[in-house]
């Protein structure tokens, strides 16, 4: 498998640096242009949007490299080699989720060296640092989760529009799927969140009841933090908790959508 | 010598056509077996099947004695009918890549092997042109010690010039313990390689035997039994 990774990053690594290189230059140059017209109110969504952008144009590229495998003529190569049809998808995301950190590590971390040198910090690293609490960093692993069950999600339905329809080659046809199968298991996990009301306190590792969380609320607001319109993570009263339903159904899907794709891929494809 | 090949009642349908009509062949070890028929007769179908590309309606097929899977893959040697390189790569990468993957990759037959198709490592495969592409698939091909060599017309599409320098390479880099398949349409070019011959039509097989017996028995070559067979 990591022989493949290998040349994963080799056929790709071209691609992100050229991203990596255009998204440093547009940051540098729009931090310059603020600083001199004295306006550092735009600072914070530009730089969003600037990160948006740069990770979107990289996560395309990801999804059609993989479309390339199943429509085009190098997938005889690639499914040719002695490799099972998991090794291969598991080298492919594996890469994927390494350009997709080392994106958004080298933009944060950017933009943190490109504000410290046009204002002056009077805080210390400890205040930096307080920013990850327990909020931040659970919402942060779900959305991380969820990005990944989102990329595997998407090879499955290629897979699955590969070996539709007698292995027709429908354009658009993979899309259709994935909306319909994400629509799916949107509204499944919506369902289980209300099935199950059971959520994990992530201060304490408590398991407490949906109602115990209301009751919280009763004195402070409520923050939700939802993956397809399900409530999967909720703030109250100073504390966080993570629906352990959806959280459990969220991983079983990754893990079943990647063994599927792995299984057509070895198992069904006509090429 | 055993079977390196064993096919069984294979079949293969696309909708209501029939590719592959509940064909059966044994291909036994070091044999170059060649698998003649026009085009649409079923040829890449087979080979696609034998590489694990396609899958079959129906039938069974062994190769040294295992389903077409992951050890299959790593003994057979394939040249498909198209540039399958990663466009990305330079000759080096691709050499690398081989070597890799193929634990019977042999480095040194693979230099010379370059040396005689006149590639240079540093090439970019984006920028080769259709003959030079076919020489180079060739050669990754050729330079694997392979219990197995599919190669799927290797002479189709190029000119007369590097179809001689591909039909001396396959000659001059064949492992005699090995067995080779090769389809083409362009039989009297490359008849001369063939121990054994099978003619295709519609998914079956017509005719099959030994060349030389059957250009005994028939008093004709092996391109003048073809165009008798599909009536060219």
């Amino acid at each position: 498998m990591g022989r493949y990774m290998k040349y994963e990053i080799k056929g790709s690594y071209k691609f992100i640096l050229g991203v990596l290189a255009i998204v440093l230059i547009l940051t540098t140059v729009f931090y310059s242009y603020q600083f001199k017209q004295s306006n550092m109110g735009a600072i914070g969504g530009v730089a969003y949007l600037i990160m948006f952008v740069a990770l979107f144009a990289a996560f395309l590229y990801i999804v059609d490299s993989f479309k390339k495998e199943l429509y085009e003529d190098r997938g005889y190569l690639t499914f040719t080699l002695p490799l099972t049809g998991n090794q291969i998808l598991g080298s492919k995301l594996l890469v994927a989720l390494m350009w997709f950190i080392i994106l958004g590590v080298v933009i944060l971390l950017y933009n943190g060296f490109m504000l410290s040198r046009f204002i002056e910090f009077d805080i210390s690293f400890r205040e930096i640092f307080s920013v990850f609490n327990t909020e931040t960093v659970a919402v942060g692993m779900t959305m991380f989760i969820s990005g990944v069950v989102t990329l595997i999600l998407i090879y499955f339905s290629m897979a699955l529009g590969r070996v539709t329809f007698r292995n027709k080659k429908i354009g658009g046809m993979w899309f259709a799927i994935f909306l319909i199968l994400n629509g799916l298991i949107g509204y499944t996990t919506l369902k289980i969140t209300k099935a199950v009301p059971y959520y994990l306190d992530l201060n304490s590792f408590k398991v407490v009841t949906q109602r115990a969380i209301e009751q919280l609320s009763m004195l402070e607001s409520m923050n939700f933090m939802s993956i397809n319109s399900a409530s999967v993570i909720v703030s109250a009263g100073g504390r966080t908790f993570m629906n352990i339903g959806s959280l459990i159904y969220t991983i079983f899907i990754g893990v079943a959508t990647f063994l599927g794709t792995g299984y057509l891929i070895e198992n069904k494809i006509d090429l | 010598m055993g079977n390196l090949v064993e096919i069984k009642g294979l079949s293969k349908n696309y909708l209501s056509k029939k590719a592959l009509n509940n064909l059966s062949l044994d291909i036994e070890s070091g044999k170059v077996v060649g698998i003649l028929g026009p085009n649409g007769s079923g040829k890449t179908t087979l080979i696609k099947i034998l590489t694990g590309l396609l899958r079959q309606s129906k039938g069974e097929v062994f190769i040294d004695g295992h389903n077409v899977g992951v050890y299959t893959k790593s003994i057979v040697s394939y040249l498909p009918d198209r540039n399958f390189l990663y466009n990305w790569m330079t000759i080096d990468d691709a050499f690398k890549f081989y070597k890799d993957f193929y634990s019977d990759f042999d480095e040194n037959r693979g230099e010379k092997l370059l040396d005689f198709m006149k590639l240079e490592k540093n090439m970019k495969i984006s920028s080769l042109s259709k003959g030079m592409n076919e020489k180079l698939n060739l050669t990754l091909v050729l330079s694997r010690r392979a219990k197995l060599y599919i190669l799927d017309e290797p002479i189709a599409g190029v000119d007369p010039v590097a179809r001689d320098k591909i039909l001396d390479a396959i000659i001059n880099n064949y492992n005699e313990s090995s067995s080779m398949i090769i389809t083409t349409h362009l039989v009297r070019d490359m008849e001369s390689l063939f121990d054994e011959v099978v003619f295709l039509r519609e998914g079956e097989i017509l005719l099959k035997g030994n060349a030389e017996a059957l250009r005994e028995e028939k008093g004709k070559s092996i391109d003048e039994i073809y165009k008798e067979v599909f009536g060219e």
